[in-house]
């Protein structure tokens, strides 16, 4: 009788705690949309606060926050591009006198938030800071300094970086674009790069400026990498469909928003019967097709965890194929029912714990996908490649990669990308080759 | 040198294009015979004599220079090659060349009951593909009562600019029933490029312009044959603009109506140039408007209003690419008018050696006012120059020593222009300069 109560008093605890993290997550969320003050970079790059120069011992963070950033991370020179040739000739493309004044390059080059909302140490100059990610600091500087806990840094409105879901909507705002940011087909046009991206992949060569160790577990919790990358897909295939749904990027005369296509499905060179292929879209030859790599990257992610999602998303990813190219007034639809499956993914996929043994399950539906009808493909070589630096890492984390076998699998994978590093020159027989290399590496 | 390069390059074209797929049967004249089969041109006290005869008023070896140089005889062919079986097998075809949509451009696709005993349609593009089913005229032909006689027999009339363009244009771009679609390139076809004057010499011609030719045919010029070749060329390719088949079906429409460097250059260049004649933002697809950029030049020589309205609707209907396809239809409709109202003044016009050198300053002001330097535009420039350089030639309005010179800078252009992959505009348009030096100083 008393272990019952004493069990019910736990269970009473811990949904009391689960609804306070509830509860907490959400200040958080909306502190994104807060009138807080960004202080500016200055404020953190203190040498006892995150600008040391090297790692703290003692320390339940590293310390050298600020100067992995300043030195290594290409935030930091986000805004400085703009001043370059390059920028600035794109910029005059587009009939803009500059970069560095605009509003349409600022709101991803820095962390453009209202003036009101700059602090005394601000600078636009910075780049994509610390509080750009990290939320304006005046509301949990002090709690930050003070030793607090995570949690209560987070309520006190630092941005949950570390939570997949969040971290996904933060870095996709930019490197795939929102609402009010896009780097559409005209900006592409003008000389503007395209956007690669693959959440987990991106955080580490950013380079992350933490380590996954115990105090940060203990922190933070534990957050795999499998989480990050298929919650990065759903989330980025989501905001694809509501590009493709955004009335901003409707048709534009003859021709839909382009950006939302294969780029390499045009941007190759007529070379002999290089790309005359079929492709799992089935659409004909000549056709031009909407980038899909994410939704056959979530598909796998999605197939053991949630098959019958997996399903709704290869069959209505087909049908928006068909639409596009056939029956323009099926799209809506198509592209509702694609956002729709991946959002119910979303969260299922960012709290799965991802077995060993699904990891590897994934490993080998990811390189079937590579050797399948699609695997020519340049967006989906891209693709594949992230997905199995996600999963390498994932596989050493979960013990299942000795440190031997980590290393020649490493550099598998450094193969992987070399066969794709030029896009002009991108063969996809020589992917295939690096993939069954791969293949054989990353092998129990 | 410049033989190796220039044929070079043409042969890359040359290649391309003669591997052409396309659609249904040639459009030949409503009196078009029964076409008797190559073998029966082919003896060899006929065309196929082994060297020209030189007691003949025509080289009598045709047929052999056909049948050993020109890839007209090999077009039928590639259809059983790998390329050609795989083109089919992505198009869903059982074969190549057994399929309408590639014989009618890879070989004399005429109805059965038009085909003599001694038909073959593996004989490729044979010489009555282009001359006409030879019944009606051969007897007349064979007795040699003249030129004028075979034409009234039924022979067709390759020597006349507008009807030698109709009958290329008809494969080298396509017509209502054969057109090389999107689809068809997207399945490996090569994309056709041409120019007639250019095409006609790279062929090669199995004709040579010497006094038994003028005396029979009259003195061709080359400048006549390019200008009416680019005028037939942007009327065609406005018809199939005008094409409900070439109309947007899903969200695109027709592809290959488009430049095909405008999508298909690495992401890695940064190429993208305002251009006056288009008006159109970074990011957006072009139509092909090479040949229009020619006939401009060509009109603001010989119908100055014509080439301004020219200008106005193509730019306009470039401005339309942004808007809807009917107001594509309504500008196409406009630039055809324009470009088929130029065919009979130019087929009537006498270039002079004054039209020569404004026409070649007006073709190289395109490149070097920088307005226009796509790939497409270099190599229609590049031919163009050509064409007008053989015609100075042949006219005698320059001499030997200045041909000379002017052909070493035409083989730069040829070189900067020989893949599209290679290309650079700066480069080319440095090259267009050097040949605009080289024509002010041969006065």
């Amino acid at each position: 009788m008393a272990a019952m109560r004493k069990y019910a008093a736990a269970l009473l605890v811990t949904l009391l705690l689960a609804g306070i993290c509830c509860l907490r997550m959400m200040p958080a969320l909306a502190a994104e949309q807060s009138q807080a003050v960004h202080l500016g970079v200055a404020t953190c790059a203190g040498s006892n606060c995150h600008g040391a120069s090297e790692r703290q011992p003692n320390s339940s963070v590293a310390g050298d926050e600020y100067t992995i950033w300043a030195k290594r991370d290409k935030h930091r020179r986000a805004y400085t591009v703009l001043l370059g040739d390059r920028a600035i000739r794109i910029a005059r493309a587009i009939g803009l006198p500059d970069a560095a004044n605009q509003k349409i390059c600022l709101d991803c080059h820095t962390d453009n938030v209202a003036p009101d909302q700059r602090g005394r140490q601000f600078q636009l100059a910075d780049g994509v800071g610390c509080e750009a990610c990290h939320g304006g600091a005046s509301t949990w500087l002090g709690t930050h300094i003070s030793g607090a806990s995570h949690r209560d840094n987070l309520d006190a409105g630092l941005y949950p970086t570390e939570q997949p879901v969040t971290r996904a909507e933060k870095c996709l705002g930019c490197h795939f674009g929102d609402a009010t940011r896009f780097v559409d087909h005209r900006l592409i046009g003008a000389g503007h790069p395209r956007l690669p991206f693959e959440l987990d992949t991106f955080t580490a060569i950013e380079p992350a400026h933490f380590t996954v160790d115990s105090r940060y577990v203990e922190r933070k919790g534990r957050i795999t990498d499998m989480q990050v990358w298929a919650t990065g897909q759903a989330k980025a295939l989501a905001n694809r469909m509501t590009a493709l749904l955004d009335p901003k990027h409707a048709q534009h005369g003859l021709f839909p928003e382009l950006s939302l296509y294969d780029c390499q499905g045009c941007h190759h060179a007529y070379e002999p019967l290089l790309a005359p292929q079929p492709s799992s879209s089935g659409l004909g030859p000549g056709t031009v097709k909407l980038n899909d790599a994410n939704a056959a990257m979530l598909q796998v992610a999605a197939a053991r965890t949630a098959p019958a999602a997996a399903d709704a998303l290869r069959t209505h990813m087909l049908a928006l194929h068909r639409a596009t190219n056939n029956d323009p007034g099926a799209v809506r639809r198509e592209a509702e029912a694609v956002r729709a499956a991946a959002q119910s993914l979303v969260a299922p996929l960012a709290t799965h714990d991802f077995t060993g043994g699904e990891i590897r399950a994934m490993a080998d539906a990811v390189i079937a996908l590579g050797n399948g009808p699609d695997g020519w493909r340049f967006s989906h070589a891209e693709q594949t490649t992230m997905a199995l630096e996600a999963i390498a890492t994932a596989l050493k984390s979960a013990g299942a990669l000795g440190d031997a076998q980590d290393a020649t699998v490493r550099k598998s994978l450094d193969a992987l990308y070399a066969s794709f590093a030029n896009e002009a020159s991108f063969r996809s027989d020589a992917f295939a080759a690096a993939l069954r290399d791969f293949q054989r590496m990353i092998k129990p | 040198m410049r033989g190796i390069r220039r044929g070079a390059f043409i042969a890359a074209l040359l290649a391309l294009i003669c591997r052409g797929a396309v659609q249904a049967q040639a459009p030949l004249p409503a009196t078009d015979g029964m076409h008797l089969g190559v073998a029966s041109c082919a003896g060899n006290n006929c065309h196929g004599a082994v060297e020209r005869f030189k007691t003949s008023h025509v080289a009598q070896n045709e047929y052999l220079i056909w049948s050993q140089k020109d890839k007209h005889s090999g077009a039928f062919a590639v259809l059983r090659e790998e390329r050609g079986k795989r083109i089919a097998a992505n198009l869903g075809l059982p074969d190549a060349e057994h399929a309408e949509l590639c014989l009618g451009c890879h070989a004399d696709n005429v109805p059965l009951a038009r085909r003599g005993p001694q038909f073959k349609l593996s004989d490729g593009v044979g010489c009555e593909a282009c001359h006409g089913g030879a019944k009606p005229w051969l007897g007349t032909h064979i007795s040699g009562v003249g030129h004028a006689a075979n034409l009234a027999a039924g022979m067709y009339p390759t020597d006349q600019p507008s009807a030698r363009a109709e009958l290329c244009l008809g494969c080298h771009l396509g017509d209502a029933k054969r057109y090389v679609t999107h689809r068809i390139m997207g399945a490996g076809h090569p994309p056709l490029g041409f120019e007639l004057d250019t095409y006609t010499a790279a062929q090669p011609a199995h004709f040579r312009v010497d006094d038994d030719y003028i005396k029979r045919k009259g003195l061709p010029d080359d400048i006549q044959f390019w200008a009416v070749g680019e005028a037939r060329d942007l009327k065609g390719r406005m018809d199939a603009l005008l094409d409900p088949e070439n109309a947007p079906k899903g969200l695109q429409p027709e592809l290959a109506l488009f430049d095909c460097q405008s999508c298909h250059h690495a992401t890695n260049q940064l190429q993208w140039r305002a251009r006056a004649s288009t008006g159109l933002d970074p990011g957006r697809l072009r139509f092909y408007d090479a040949t229009a950029a020619m006939l401009r030049v060509i009109a603001e020589r010989v119908a100055p209003q014509t080439a301004t309205r020219l200008r106005e609707h193509m730019l306009a209907l470039h401005q339309a690419t942004t808007a809807d396809w009917a107001a594509v239809t309504r500008e196409a409709a406009a630039v055809r008018r324009a470009a088929d109202e130029l065919i009979p003044q130019l087929t009537q016009r006498k270039f002079d050696r004054e039209d020569a050198r404004a026409l070649a300053h007006g073709v190289i002001a395109i490149g070097t006012s920088g307005d226009d330097l796509d790939y497409s535009a270099a190599q229609q420039e590049t031919m163009a120059l050509g064409s007008i350089l053989a015609a100075m030639k042949l006219q005698g309005f320059i001499d030997d020593a200045q041909v000379k010179r002017l052909n070493d800078a035409l083989d730069t252009l040829y070189d900067a222009v020989a893949s599209d992959q290679s290309y650079r505009p700066d480069k080319f348009a440095q090259a267009l300069e050097q040949f605009a030096e080289k024509l002010t100083a041969a006065r």
